[in-house]
């Protein structure tokens, strides 16, 4: 019942769940014209994890909005899964956002139902998969507390649940563990990282923690101060799966410092 | 020495209260005309319990009817200043502003309009509790947590959806505490218009008996009021907290020991 119903089977590797080309983003502040985003370009391959870092205010969180179809860029196009997208479609993308997303009058196993009771999915379905995804992220038997009553490291377990409920290929995740503690954070980490092993989701994540950057990804993506630009794409060599140890080697540390660099460099 | 709890010290000032009402007139220490003991504003809204009820009907009435306007149009109009920029910048400064008039300067012409009757009480009640119920109500929709409204955008809420799933949800705790404002304002216009103009109600039986002197009976008309506010207070603090579980919830867990404490800790013999 409970991942057995997921998609578990990784699609052909060659095949882009996203595909950004040419996007160019120019929004209008108090001194004109802005230049946010200039010229990305990116694939991401079905199944892989994929890290955007970079300095505050690079436009990193616009991009991710916009393959998440709630923010247009001025230029340019976005595919996931092959179509274009122009707005959310949550049986393509799911989203986990920052903090404090969940509806505080819901419980979390009504938060996580949320996006199927809008299509009107059949209430006994709706249970079912809300459950199997609180299971999923190791919340069994906390579905009737109210988001107040739950740690912030739980709330964030129900918010990747809301975003893998309609069983979505793509996952993008906005600094969803910002607001933790250093602990729970790492925790947090290494249980997504179990949960994404057990769904074989693509995954765009956003963060300013290098650690985490390097413990998550496949490949870390190191974007430039405005106008944000990708100016390194660096693959993290890690076997997986991912332990707390590798933190302390060698390869760890020296991928963690070339993303420093590039970003002081970009900055 | 434990403290006794705050509920315990609330019944006892209470209680406190009571019997100094029947204790300083009957003593002489206040003149009886001044303030009746409490025995005897009783036994005076007992000898005259049929005319106190049918006012109290009347009031009853008027402050419904006034409710329902004050509500009814505080939460329409409120909803709209709150939700469309255009409005919210036309007329909320103009309905902050109206909301420091003390509109009571209005009833006169309330009364010419609409008579000494009824209908000019619900009406300027009615006006009265519409500020607040109107006021918190924009301010409940302007001030919904963004985040949320981009959260189900992300999840594919059409329009209609974010209205009814997260706007209205995620406005009803201010909306609430609005009309339990609003409500006890609308009850302190109706008796304030019948103490002024009019020939029926609570408030026109204290400004008559006042005329003549007869203090019991005002005091009898005054306790009524209160306990009718007291009330409504009561019963809209109760909706409130059963509709607010998901705010309440973990404070409740908290106030649970209250008893126990109580219990543990007897109040000192007053």
């Amino acid at each position: 019942m409970t991942v057995a119903n997921l998609s578990v089977v990784r699609e052909s590797p060659a095949e882009a769940a996203i595909e950004v080309t040419g996007v160019n983003h120019v929004y209008h502040g108090r001194e004109g014209e802005v230049a946010a985003l200039e010229d990305i370009s990116l694939n991401v391959n079905a199944g892989r994890f994929v890290v955007v870092v970079g300095p505050s205010g690079c436009g990193k969180t616009s991009l991710l909005m916009m393959m998440a179809g709630l923010r247009h860029q001025t230029s340019g196009t976005i595919h996931i899964q092959g179509r274009p997208i122009l707005d959310p479609d949550p049986k393509r993308v799911g989203v986990v956002f920052q903090e404090a997303s969940l509806f505080p009058w819901l419980t979390a196993l009504d938060n996580i139902e949320f996006p199927l009771a809008l299509r009107h999915a059949p209430r006994e379905e709706r249970r079912q998969r809300a459950e199997a995804m609180l299971t999923l992220v190791g919340l069994e038997g906390f579905g009737a507390r109210y988001p107040h009553e739950l740690s912030g490291g739980m709330k964030q377990r129900v918010s990747i649940a809301r975003g893998l409920v309609q069983d979505p290929p793509v996952l993008l995740m906005d600094e969803p563990f910002a607001a933790l503690d250093e602990q729970t954070r790492m925790t947090m980490g290494h249980e997504l990282l179990r949960i994404w092993s057990q769904t074989a989701k693509t995954v765009v994540f956003v963060t300013h923690s290098l650690t985490e950057a390097v413990y998550l990804a496949d490949e870390v993506l190191v974007m430039s101060a405005r106008p944000g630009r990708i100016i390194d794409r660096i693959p993290v060599p890690l076997p997986r799966p991912r332990t707390y140890e590798m933190m302390a080697t060698d390869t760890f540390g020296r991928l963690r410092d070339r993303i420093w660099q590039q970003i002081r460099k970009g900055a | 020495m434990t403290r006794p709890s705050p509920t315990t010290v609330r019944w006892l000032i209470l209680v406190a209260v009571l019997v100094l009402w029947e204790l300083l007139p009957r003593t002489g220490l206040i003149a009886e005309l001044f303030l009746p003991p409490l025995s005897k504003t009783l036994a005076a809204l007992f000898s005259e319990r049929q005319e106190y009820a049918s006012a109290l009907l009347v009031t009853l009435y008027e402050v419904a009817l006034a409710m329902l306007i004050a509500c009814g149009a505080g939460i329409l109009v409120g909803a709209l200043v709150g939700g469309l920029a255009l409005l919210r910048d036309l007329l909320l400064p103009v309905f902050s502003s109206l909301y420091a008039v003390p509109i009571v300067i209005l009833y006169p012409i309330f009364t010419a309009w609409l008579g000494i009757g009824s209908e000019s009480k619900i009406a300027f009640a009615g006006v009265y509790g519409f500020f607040p119920v109107m006021l918190s109500t924009a301010a409940g929709i302007r001030t919904i947590d963004a985040q949320l409204l981009l959260a189900a955008r992300g999840m594919g809420a059409t329009v209609p959806q974010q209205i009814a799933r997260v706007i209205i949800p995620a406005s009803i705790p201010t909306v609430l505490t609005g009309l339990r404002l609003g409500g006890a304002l609308t009850i302190i216009g109706v008796v304030v218009a019948e103490m002024l103009t009019s020939t029926a109600g609570i408030g026109y039986l204290v400004s008559r008996y006042r005329t003549i002197l007869d203090s019991p009976h005002v005091f009898a008309a005054i306790l009524t009021i209160l306990v009718l506010s007291v009330l409504f207070d009561a019963i809209a603090r109760a909706v409130e907290r059963r509709t607010l579980v998901w705010q309440t919830a973990g404070r409740r867990e908290k106030t649970s020991h209250e008893p126990a404490e109580a219990l543990a800790a007897p109040a000192p013999a007053g």
